[in-house]
Parts: structure tokens; C-alpha cells; sequence
């Protein structure tokens, strides 16, 4: 059975569930649908984006009584209060990512903790919102006067929107600014260095989890017609994480099995216990932290791997472009100054791991920058890339000063890099990890990914991935899972990530390291080939015999200082270099 | 996901076969013994341990389901009950936000409630549901007539930051007003504060001649305490949340003199020979300590049994017209509900009638003062 | 309002504030250490407190079984694998720690029930039963994962709140309690009434701070603590054992959360719940400290009193979400006055 067949009859499923589902399941068919919604969200920004919340319920609260308000207060038909809980969920979002994501990983959740209970309160507090004992009365939603009162036929419009949902953001993940936000976790440096704003990235995952939060609230709000504090309080919160986790992270479904196990195992838990003890809803907490502790002893993907295995295999395909090829940047002219780093220091502390290093690299050529452990190698490529600002001195990209931009400038302006140790995204093919590299040449954003109108310009990233991948070797490899590749190979992946930026400056941070004779000889051949088009090479390596036989000119450091500079014959022979240097390997 | 669905879809098809006329009755129960307010409902969950299994001399079974005081959880339990048990009367719960839920959907299923708690919505809203607690503006009728009796002007209110703090300040409103007494303060707290400091300040700047506390449980001891530590010496009263035994242990000495409101079980050895309600109260607190030690009487056990009674005293006319288990039973049974006259409880007598789903008058309140470590009758 | 209701608030706020710095400082160690954000640190508020009143009851606390259970399950754990490699010293070891020990800390326990007269010592055993249940916590829930995300060490601290949260209702029931700990003695300062509890609170937090501080600054076990905060690896790399740390700093949070318990509950009354919002607090003292920053974290800690004290003046009713927002000002300043986002942790 193919995959599409699956779906179709889970969808069949769906819809007939509630002419033969007793009410008490459609009901709770219902909270599933809810709390799906919330828990995509979630899974969007905890599982994939690697935050945490603990302010979703928050978010439910305030569309849920805005809503509430405006209905029964106001009069306003419930369909227009929607725009205005989205509306409303906005500028807050907006503001607490802002304020959070900025920092590291752990004032998300101890911000939204506070803002969580904060906002708790004052909605107990509120003359406006009744107070406790909350809004009740809330008038149901109708369709041209048909009235969705009943369990079964909101049932339709929850699952109609949880479907809807799930699908926008299966579609956001497999995209250009998916493969984005799958790199968030843990991979921001990389991200930044192929163009992605990922503070700003964040910011959007933030506001997108609130908005579906948002959607389920006003849902909440004409479904149970009665709103008030408790249901949004922290814990409610924390229950929305919990299915997160418990679904699992890397799959948009995960939020519908998370919120299914969930509160099933919690109707369980409460038809079961009391067979076991008189207290039952005392044990009831326990048990079920037990089993969270426990489940994530074994497994921190969630339950998503056990029912993907279940699923039938389906097999990848690659669109075939159909708009013209992407444009190719316009190399400079051979021998014009590319790079030019002038007295440029860089200090830890009392340290100088870079004092006073100038050197340049020319359009076309192949520079190798080499240098004993510890020399300061890593460090001039951080200040050269933008992941370390330098102390003093001056980096110059065809004439224009970059030792103050940020990584993701510098990669607008045409330098593509690898990473000294792998630093790609395992969890993606590698088809998906060399087009991450192709970042900045497309546009299409969220609104775009999540309605599928980015498939032209997705079909040409991926066509230029898979052009690239096959110039390196890897054109058997698309749709492995990038974690599967060896060393060597995932080495020649990061290079073609590289190459899909169209870079003017390659920047190679040891690609050699870890590769077998014959695949530095495939190295090799890849770099003349690149100086042939006219690509500028920076090669920092260690291996003295592959740079020797490659480069055009190199510069030798040592101690954070530039030792020589020259000719690889000459540099061969300075005895200087022999001495620190060779010699030493010798 | 698919066998997931499966599942539940076969298990749903089975249970769903299940909804013919039965000879035994079923009761749903959804109360709150963990989360917010526990403390109440483990007393409510235990009374149902002292109540027969028996209605109008038929069989019956209670389902107890826990909602962590949680509205939602509530709600979710009373489609449970009502919609998947068929549960011919449904009772619960013990806040209310919890038992406004259960009343809307009881209402809109048309199965006949027994709230044990005060529900917020107006009476012609309320057509299934029948309450067992003392609105609060009886309660607070009380107190404020006390008040009148001491010459009372002014009272200062410092309350639990929720539905019952907001409960008791506006049946407080309702009688002081009126009255002529002025509300000076209102002031919240939470259940957890470690402190009222700033709270009992602005009391005692406001100095009013009295104070009324809109805590529960040993919640209303905090800021007694404050006051009493403080040197505020002039009366503090409580509400019928408050009277329990824990109260006085928590508070000691400071909560002397403490004036609270609540129902005749709390002190039936005090209750005058003649008093109707004396018997069932004192029969009721004695197997409740009997069962659950000495000292342990409160309240809110009376409420869940106040309403088995109410069940038991309407089921006999209900039965003569239906079967259990079917619709008609459960309108039956409502309107049996809705003619129960002269039912004596722990708490007072109850007489329905379509204008009062309480039907509780004066005879269901009695005040009582902190007494030498005990609640004890106001003379 | 007047000087003197705002030196009334102002000891209020002290003696509050003294109580969440406490706390804040066991959640810095704790994140530091294990880079676990510790939710359930305040609950070792409550069991302390519920311990304590039920000795003074007369009773033994139920607290002491969950001790006992989690003894005999590390031993279970523990023990099989020694005992698979016939390692019977090690065994000895494991079984004396988790099953002697809280076996004569359970003796100690019938004991004083018997004894309600003698407060020492019921001080004593609560402090007894509850620290042992940090490193227990370290080891059952903890130790398994402690390479895992922040995020999953987060979500497993959550879970076990949950449970400790539903086993204090088990063993205590949900009505609050108050201890006696100290007689009501009372002195005037001026206008202010200073109670012995009061001031016991804040000399001993005061004391437990400078503890902390020479634990941290000058033994080897401190210095142990700090190399781990800095560097889990290298740490290791020197032979500190990132198990001994986790656990040492749990014992330190469990022994804070109970000496908090038993400070406040004379004067507050305490549910088997309450302790969860008061570490809150601690736990927004320490967000002002960046979770990292010892002073900063204490210092902010007080501010939370202060904020408490002064709005449950002025606008009671909004108390918890004032200070609760007061987070937001912290984190938008942090955040204009940061430039560098951290490194990466590895998924």
C-alpha cells in the first residue's frame, strides 16, 4: 500500500469517525484536534527549531478570550473575532521572541514560565474577562445559519483546521527556509554562514507556533462556549510539551500522536486506577511523570520513529526544473585583489591568537594558509567569515571592509565555506544538505513554502544540489539520510554545499582531513577544476603534501604571526618554515 | 496512526451498542481531589465512600471520575459520563468554573445534575441542574446580619485570588450595601503567598470595624494570623469554605474568636432537641469521623451526601414513570428534582420549586466561632 | 503612603526575598552544574514543611517510605550491575548508602514522632529525610541522560515535580500545615515588630549563603562544583566525576529547598503545592542573575521580594502578574545589551 493510499484511507477514517463514533469519542476527538493544533506548533519550534515554550497555553488563553469578548460583550459574529485574535497574537509573539530568542537557549522557557503565569493571573484578575469564574455563554459558530453547536459537526471545522495545519507545515519543512529552521538546532553557526538570519528565523518559528496556538483557542472558545483561567494556565502549558515530546520531534504528525497518546493514556489512567487504589486522581500525576521520566530515558525522539517504521517506504524522486537554470554570479577578473586582510589582531583575553597578519588572496587563485597546531589558523578563518570580530586591523572583500559584518553578509557577497569539523544537518538527506547551500539564491519565504508556490524555484535549488553532489562524487548518495555518509563523504558534501552558494571565494576550512588517498586526489582534481571556472580557493590544511601540489601561493603562520609567504617551492625551501614548521613534522 | 484509529474506532463501535433501559441506576461523579483544590475535594470524594449503594431501594452505581479541579478536565469527564455511562444523573463539582461546565453540558444533554458546588450562570439557565451548597449570599446574609447586630459601618475584604474570592466578595456587596455598610477594601491573595504583609497593611490603614476573609480551608488562616499579629483586634469573619478543623490547627491561638458561617453538621452536638436538621447531621458527622477520625468533619462531605438525598428522596417518582437509562427516566427524575419537598440534609432542608434549584432557607446556616481550639455555635 | 508601612513592607520583602535568594542560588548551582533547570526544587519546600508538622504531630511522614523505595531501587539498579561484574565491595558500598542509611534515617524518624517536644532534633531528621532524595533524584531520573539536551533535561525536571507534587498529596493530604518552631518571641525596633522567626530566617539564610560561599570559594568539593560549571568535559578529563558533582549539587539544592521548607513554614502555611510557586520566584531571582551569576541571582531575588511586598500593598490583585512581568524588562535588557548569540549545543 502506497503511502498516498494510507493517507487517503486515514483521511476516509476521519471523515466517518463521527457518524459512527459514540459522542463521548467525538468529544475527545475534538480536544485531540485542539490540542494538535497547539502541539504543531510545538513540534515546529521545540522539536525542530530546538526552543521551548512554556507559553503556548498562553497564547490559546488570549485568542480564546479575545474571542469570548468580543462575542458576547460586543455581539461581533465569532468569524470576525478570529482575524482579531490573530491580530492580537501577533504583536505579542513578536515581542516575547524579541526579547528571548535573542539570548541562548534557556530564557525561551524561563520567559515564557513567567510570562505563562503572569498572564494567568491577569486573566483571573480582569473585570472584562469575568474575573475566576470566567465567560461563559459563548455564542456557537454557524455557516449560513447553519449552527456548528454539536460536538460532531465542530468536529469537521477542528479536524478541518488541524489537517489544513498539519499540512501547511509539512509543506513549510520540505523547503528552502525549512531546511532553515531544521538547522537551528544546533547548526546556527553553519546556517549563518550560508545567509540565514537565524535570530530572525527564530523570531518567525516563535510567532508561527503562537498563531496556531491562537487558531486552537478561538476554536476552544465556540467548542466549550465557556472560557476561564485554569485551562490556560502553566500546566496546561507543560501538557501541550509534554505531547510534543511524547510524539516526537521531527515530523509534523508527531503532534497529532502526542496529543492522541496523551490524552488517551490520561482517560486510561483515570478508568484504570481507581481499580487499583481509592485515590485514584493522586496517582494519577505520578504514574504519569513516571512514564514521561521514562519514556525519555529510552528515547528522545518521541514515538515518531516506531510508527514511521510501520509506514511504506516511498520513493524520492527529483522534480525536474521547468523555469530557466539559476544565474551564475559573474567571477572577478583573474589576478584582481579578492581578499585582503591587513594588520588584523584578534585577542582572548590577554592572548593574541592573531597579531598584526596581512595577506591577500587574488581572484583565481588557489591560496593555501597553513601553520602548526595552534598557530592561529581557525581564528583567522573565524575573523575572514565573520564568526569572530577582530580586535584590530582591517578585512577587505573586493574592496569593501567586512571585518565588521556578520557571517550571513559576508555570505550575501559571495564567500562559501566549509567547516573543519562536519557541521551538516544529520537528520536531512544529503540532497537536502547540499541545497541548504543554494540558501541564498531563492526567495520564497513561509507563506510561500507553506502553500506550495515555491515548487519552480525549489525544483532548481535541488536540481543545482544534485548538479553539485554529482561533481563531487555523491551523485548516488541524493536521498541517504546525510548521517549515514561516512567521513569522508560528508567532508565532500560540506564542498558542495559550498559550491551551490556560487561562491566567487571558497573558503576551505582542513577538508582533507579524515579523507582517504584516493579522495584527496578527487579533492584535488575539484579544486584545479574550480580555478579553471574561475573560482578563488582558500584552502586552510594541515596536510603539507596535498597543499603542496595545489596551491598557487601560500602563507605560513605561526603563533598567531605571518612566518613566510610564497611560492610553494619557495616555501619548501625558507628555512624559517623548516624550522617551525617542516620541521617539526620531520 | 492507523491502528491507533482503528482501535479506538472498534472500542468506540462496542461501547456504543451499549445504551438500552437498565434495571440499576448509574450516577457520574466528577470531582476534584488533586490540583487547585484538593483540599476540598478529597472530603467530597470521601463522603461518597459513607453513601449506600441504594436509590429510592434501587441498586446503584456511582462512576468517580477526577478532574484535578481542572474546568476542562471537567467537561471532559461529563461528556464521559454522560455521553459513553449514559449516566442518568450526573454530580460534581467542587469549584466553580468546574461545575459551570458540567451545568452547561448537563443542561444541553438534558441529564439532571446535582451541583456540589455554586455554578455561574443564571437560574433560567439552569434547568437540570439543582445545587446542594448554601448560595453564598445566604451564607454571607448571615454574617452581614451579625455584623448589624455589632453596629458594624465599615468591613475591609481580603480574599483568595479566584472564583471563590470573587464568589464571596460580591455575596458580601450584596448584603453590606444594603445595609449601609461600606466595603472598604478588596484585597486578594493566593493560596500559596508565603506572606499578606502588604495586604493586612492596607486593611489596617483602611480601618474598618470589621473584616471579612474570602479564603478557604486553611487558607483563610493567613491572613487572620497577619491581622490578629498585627494587633487588629476588632472582628474577623470567615465564610462556610473556611470551617475545618485544619484551620484551627494551622492557625492556634491567633484564629480565636473567628466567625464563620456554615452548615448545621458542623456543630449538631450545639443544635437545639427540636432542630430538624440535628439527626441526619449528627448521624452523618459521626460515621464521617468514625470513618476518617476524630475532628474531621467539614462541609463539603455534606454536600455530596446532601445530594444523594436529593437523589434518593426524587428517584421513587422517577422510576414509577421510566426505566433507568433511558431519556424519559432522566426527564422523570428532573422533574422529581424539581418537586423534592421538605428533604432534610446535613446542611439544611431542601424545597425545590422551578423558581429555586436550591430551595435552602435560613435553617441551612448557623454561625459559629472558634471556641478553645473548636468551632462552636454563636449564641 | 507613610515611612513606616514602607520600612513594614520593606522587612517583609527581607524576609521574603531572603527565602527566594536561597532558592535562586540551589537553581544557579544546579543549572550550572547539571544543566538542569531544577523545577522541582520548591518541592522539597513542601515536603520539608509537611515532614516537619507531621512529626510534630506525632506521626512518621510518609516521606520516609519514598526515601526507603528510592534506596532500594538505586540498590536495585545499581547493585545487580556490581554484583553481575562480582564486584561485593562495591555492592557493600551501594547497599550500605541507600538502604542502611535510609533505614536508620527512617529509626530516627519513629523516633521523634515520639519525641513532639524536641524540635531540634525533628529539625533534624526533616533535613535528613529530605537531602537524601536530591542525589536519589540525580540518580533515578537524571544521571540516565545527563548528556541529553537542555531541553530534555528540562522536560524530564518537569515530570518529576509532577510526581513529587502527587506523592506529597498522597502522603499529606491537601489541606496546608504551619509549624511551631521557635516561641512567639517578638522585640520592638522602632516602629517595627521584629519576630524571632523572622530574624531566624534571615541569619540563617544569611549563614547558608556564606556556607555556600566558602563550600564554592574554598573546599574541594567546591572547587570540584565550579570546574564542572566551567567545563564539563575538561572536568572530566581531571578525574571529577560528573556524577559526583550532579549529585553533590542535588544534595545541596534538596538540603536548601528543605531548609527553606522549615524556615517559612512557622510562619506561612504550606500545601503539599505552595513550594512550586515560591522556587518560581527563586526562579526569577535567578533569571535576573542569567542563571549563572551567584550575586546577581541573590541580589535579584531580593528585588522579587521587594516587588511582592510593595505591590500586594498597592494593587494586591495583580500582585503574581507584576511579578512575574517583571521577567520581561530583565530579558529585554539582557537581550539590547547582548551581541553574541552562545555556541551551539550539540543536538
Amino acid at each position: 500500500m502506497s503511502r498516498r493510499l494510507l493517507l487517503l484511507a486515514v483521511l476516509v477514517l476521519l471523515a466517518a469517525a463521527p457518524l459512527l463514533l459514540p459522542d463521548f469519542y467525538v468529544t475527545l476527538m475534538n480536544y485531540i484536534g485542539l490540542a494538535s493544533i497547539v502541539t504543531l506548533g510545538l513540534v515546529l519550534l521545540t522539536g525542530v527549531g530546538g526552543l521551548t515554550s512554556f507559553g503556548q497555553a498562553a497564547f490559546v488563553g488570549i485568542s480564546a478570550y479575545t474571542s469570548a469578548v468580543l462575542t458576547t460583550r460586543y455581539g461581533i459574529s465569532p468569524w470576525l473575532s478570529l482575524p482579531a485574535c490573530l491580530l492580537l497574537t501577533l504583536p505579542i509573539s513578536l515581542f516575547l521572541g524579541f526579547i528571548t530568542l535573542r539570548l541562548s537557549g534557556h530564557y525561551l522557557p524561563l520567559g515564557t514560565i513567567a510570562w505563562g503565569i503572569a498572564i494567568y493571573f491577569l486573566f483571573g484578575n480582569l473585570e472584562i474577562l469575568g474575573k475566576y469564574s470566567g465567560i461563559a455563554e459563548i455564542p456557537r459558530l454557524s455557516i449560513f445559519g447553519w449552527s456548528l453547536g454539536g460536538g460532531r459537526q465542530m468536529y469537521y471545522l477542528i479536524w478541518a483546521v488541524t489537517l489544513v495545519a498539519l499540512l501547511a507545515a509539512g509543506n513549510l519543512l520540505d523547503s528552502r527556509v525549512g531546511r532553515a529552521i531544521r538547522a537551528l538546532k544546533g547548526r546556527t553557526t553553519m546556517a549563518q554562514s550560508f545567509g540565514v538570519d537565524t535570530n530572525r528565523l527564530k523570531i518567525i518559528l516563535f510567532v508561527y507556533a503562537a498563531l496556531l496556538a491562537a487558531m486552537s483557542g478561538w476554536l476552544y472558545a465556540h467548542f466549550l462556549r465557556y472560557v476561564n483561567p485554569s485551562p490556560f494556565s502553566l500546566n496546561a502549558s507543560i501538557e501541550y510539551l509534554f505531547m510534543a515530546v511524547i510524539g516526537g520531534s521531527t515530523q509534523v504528525w508527531g503532534a497529532i500522536i502526542g496529543a492522541t497518546l496523551l490524552t488517551m493514556l490520561k482517560e486510561w489512567l483515570k478508568d484504570i486506577l481507581p481499580r487499583i487504589t481509592d485515590q485514584s486522581g493522586n496517582y494519577e500525576i505520578v504514574v504519569f511523570g513516571l512514564l514521561i521520566v521514562l519514556m525519555l530515558h529510552r528515547t528522545r525522539e518521541g514515538l515518531v520513529p516506531y510508527f514511521s517504521a510501520l509506514l511504506p517506504a516511498e520513493k524520492p524522486v527529483l522534480a525536474r526544473p521547468t523555469t530557466p537554470p539559476l544565474p551564475a554570479r559573474v567571477q572577478p577578473q583573474r589576478g584582481e585583489p579578492l581578499l585582503e586582510v591587513e594588520g588584523a589582531t584578534k585577542r582572548f583575553g590577554a592572548l593574541a591568537a592573531v597579531s598584526s597578519l596581512s595577506f591577500e588572496v587574488r581572484a583565481g587563485e588557489v591560496l593555501g594558509l597553513i601553520g602548526p597546531n595552534g598557530a592561529g589558523k581557525s581564528t583567522v578563518f573565524n575573523l575572514m567569515t565573520g564568526v569572530l570580530a577582530a580586535n584590530e586591523g582591517e578585512i577587505r572583500f573586493r574592496g569593501e571592509r567586512i571585518e565588521n559584518l556578520s557571517a550571513r553578509a559576508i555570505a550575501r557577497r559571495g564567500m562559501a565555506r566549509t567547516f573543519q569539523h562536519v557541521n551538516i544537518v544529520p537528520s536531512m538527506t544529503v540532497l537536502e544538505n547540499a541545497a541548504f547551500g543554494a540558501h541564498l539564491r531563492g526567495h520564497a519565504g513561509v507563506a510561500a513554502a507553506s502553500l506550495r508556490l515555491d515548487r519552480p524555484e525549489e525544483a532548481l535549488l535541488r536540481h543545482e544540489a544534485a548538479q553539485q553532489l554529482d561533481r563531487v562524487g555523491l551523485g548516488k548518495n541524493l536521498f541517504d539520510q546525510a548521517s549515514t555518509l561516512p567521513l569522508g563523504s560528508q567532508r565532500m558534501l560540506e564542498v558542495a554545499r559550498a559550491l551551490c552558494a556560487d561562491p566567487m571565494l571558497l573558503l576551505l576550512d582542513e577538508p582533507a582531513a579524515g579523507l582517504r588517498y584516493l579522495e584527496k586526489q578527487a579533492l584535488a582534481d575539484l579544486v584545479r577544476r574550480l580555478r579553471e571556472e574561475g573560482v578563488s580557493v582558500l584552502l586552510v590544511e594541515h596536510d603539507m603534501e596535498f597543499v603542496m601540489g595545489l596551491v598557487d601561493r601560500i602563507v605560513v603562520m605561526n603563533f598567531g604571526e605571518k612566518l613566510a609567504e610564497g611560492s610553494p617551492r619557495e616555501i619548501q625551501n625558507n628555512p624559517a618554515v623548516v624550522e617551525a614548521y617542516l620541521g617539526s613534522v620531520a | 496512526m492507523k491502528r491507533t484509529l482503528l482501535l479506538s474506532l472498534a472500542a468506540a463501535v462496542a461501547f456504543a451498542t451499549g445504551a438500552a433501559a437498565r434495571d440499576n441506576i448509574l450516577v457520574g461523579v466528577t470531582l476534584g481531589a488533586t490540583g487547585p483544590g484538593a483540599s476540598l475535594g478529597i472530603h467530597y470524594k470521601n463522603a461518597f465512600q459513607l453513601i449506600p449503594r441504594t436509590l429510592g431501594g434501587r441498586p446503584v452505581e456511582f462512576i468517580i471520575l477526577e478532574d484535578k479541579t481542572d474546568p476542562t478536565e471537567a467537561a471532559k469527564n461529563a461528556r464521559k459520563l454522560i455521553g459513553e455511562e449514559k449516566v442518568d444523573a450526573i454530580m460534581g463539582s467542587n469549584s466553580v468554573p468546574s461545575t459551570t461546565q458540567i451545568a452547561q453540558i448537563a443542561t444541553e444533554a438534558k441529564t439532571p445534575m446535582i451541583a456540589l458546588a455554586p455554578v455561574a450562570l443564571p437560574h433560567e439557565k439552569l434547568g437540570w441542574v439543582f445545587t446542594t451548597p448554601q448560595p453564598v449570599a445566604l451564607m454571607m446574609g448571615a454574617v452581614v446580619e451579625d455584623m448589624k447586630k455589632k453596629g458594624v459601618k465599615t468591613v475591609g475584604y481580603i480574599g483568595f485570588s479566584d472564583s471563590w474570592g470573587d464568589l464571596v466578595l460580591k455575596a458580601l456587596k450584596k448584603h453590606a450595601e444594603p445595609a449601609g455598610i461600606k466595603v472598604l477594601t478588596d484585597e486578594r491573595y493566593a493560596r500559596a503567598d508565603t506572606s499578606v504583609t502588604g495586604q493586612v497593611i492596607k486593611l489596617l490603614s483602611a480601618d474598618p470595624d470589621a473584616v471579612v476573609v474570602g479564603g478557604s480551608g486553611t487558607g483563610g488562616a493567613l491572613p487572620h494570623i497577619g491581622l490578629v499579629e498585627r494587633g487588629y483586634k476588632k472582628p474577623i469573619y470567615h465564610n462556610h469554605g473556611t470551617v475545618n478543623r485544619e484551620f484551627i490547627k494551622v492557625g492556634g491561638k491567633k484564629v480565636e474568636g473567628a466567625i464563620a458561617p456554615t452548615g448545621p453538621l458542623i456543630v449538631p452536638e450545639d443544635l437545639p432537641a427540636d432542630n430538624e436538621v440535628k439527626p441526619v447531621a449528627s448521624d452523618f458527622t459521626k460515621r464521617y469521623e468514625d470513618k476518617f477520625g476524630e475532628g474531621t468533619r467539614n462541609a463539603f462531605g455534606g454536600y455530596s451526601y446532601d445530594g444523594y438525598l436529593l437523589l434518593n428522596a426524587a428517584v421513587p417518582a422517577a422510576l414509577e414513570k421510566a426505566k433507568p437509562g433511558t431519556p424519559e427516566f432522566r426527564q422523570a427524575l428532573r422533574d422529581a428534582l424539581e418537586d423534592a419537598k421538605n428533604v432534610v440534609g446535613t446542611h439544611g432542608v431542601y424545597n425545590m420549586s422551578p423558581e429555586d434549584h436550591t430551595g435552602l432557607d435560613e435553617r441551612a446556616r448557623v454561625l459559629v466561632i472558634v471556641d478553645d481550639g473548636k468551632w462552636r455555635l454563636k449564641k | 503612603m507613610s515611612f513606616n508601612i514602607a520600612l513594614w513592607l520593606s522587612q517583609d520583602a527581607i524576609t521574603n526575598g531572603a527565602i527566594y535568594a536561597l532558592l535562586a542560588l540551589a537553581l544557579v548551582a544546579v543549572y550550572t552544574v547539571t544543566r538542569v533547570i531544577f523545577v522541582p526544587q520548591g518541592d522539597f519546600i513542601s515536603l520539608a514543611a509537611l515532614s516537619l508538622a507531621t512529626l510534630q504531630a506525632g506521626l512518621v511522614p510518609g516521606t520516609v517510605y519514598l526515601l526507603i523505595g528510592g534506596g532500594l531501587l538505586i540498590t536495585a539498579i545499581d547493585g545487580v550491575a556490581v554484583l553481575r561484574k562480582k564486584k561485593l565491595k562495591r555492592f557493600a558500598a551501594i547497599a550500605l548508602e541507600n538502604i542502611a542509611l535510609p533505614a536508620v534515617i527512617a529509626g530516627a524518624a519513629v523516633w521523634s514522632a515520639s519525641r513532639p517536644e524536641d524540635i531540634l532534633l525533628q529539625v533534624a531528621v526533616t533535613l535528613a529525610i529530605v537531602t537524601p532524595m536530591g542525589p536519589m533524584l540525580y540518580r533515578l531520573a537524571f544521571q540516565p541522560v545527563a548528556n541529553a539536551p537542555i531541553l530534555v533535561l528540562l522536560i524530564i525536571a518537569v515530570a518529576v515535580h509532577y510526581m513529587l507534587t502527587g506523592m506529597a498529596l498522597v502522603f499529606f493530604g491537601g489541606e496546608g500545615v504551619r509549624t511551631q518552631l521557635l516561641p512567639d518571641i517578638s522585640f520592638q525596633l522602632g516602629v517595627l515588630n521584629i519576630t524571632g522567626q523572622s530574624l531566624a530566617v534571615i541569619i540563617t539564610s544569611l549563614v547558608l549563603i556564606v556556607l555556600l560561599a566558602i563550600l564554592f570559594g574554598s573546599t574541594v568539593y567546591g572547587k570540584a562544583l565550579r570546574a564542572t560549571a566551567l567545563n564539563r568535559t575538561g572536568a572530566r578529563l581531571v578525574g571529577i566525576s560528573s556524577e559526583f558533582t550532579g549529585r553533590l549539587s542535588f544534595a545541596l539544592a534538596a538540603l536548601i529547598g528543605a531548609a527553606s521548607g522549615i524556615l517559612v513554614s512557622p510562619f506561612t502555611t504550606i500545601y503539599y503545592d505552595t513550594g512550586f510557586l515560591i522556587s518560581l520566584k527563586g526562579f526569577v531571582g535567578a533569571i535576573i542573575g542569567g542563571m549563572t551569576n551567584y550575586p546577581l541571582a541573590a541580589l535579584g531575588s531580593l528585588l522579587v521580594g521587594f516587588l511582592e511586598s510593595f505591590s500586594s500593598f498597592w494593587a494586591s490583585t495583580f500582585k503574581e502578574s507584576i511579578v512575574f512581568t517583571l521577567i520581561i524588562p530583565v530579558l529585554l535588557w539582557r537581550s539590547l545589551t547582548t551581541h553574541r548569540v552562545e555556541e551551539d549545543e550539540e543536538p
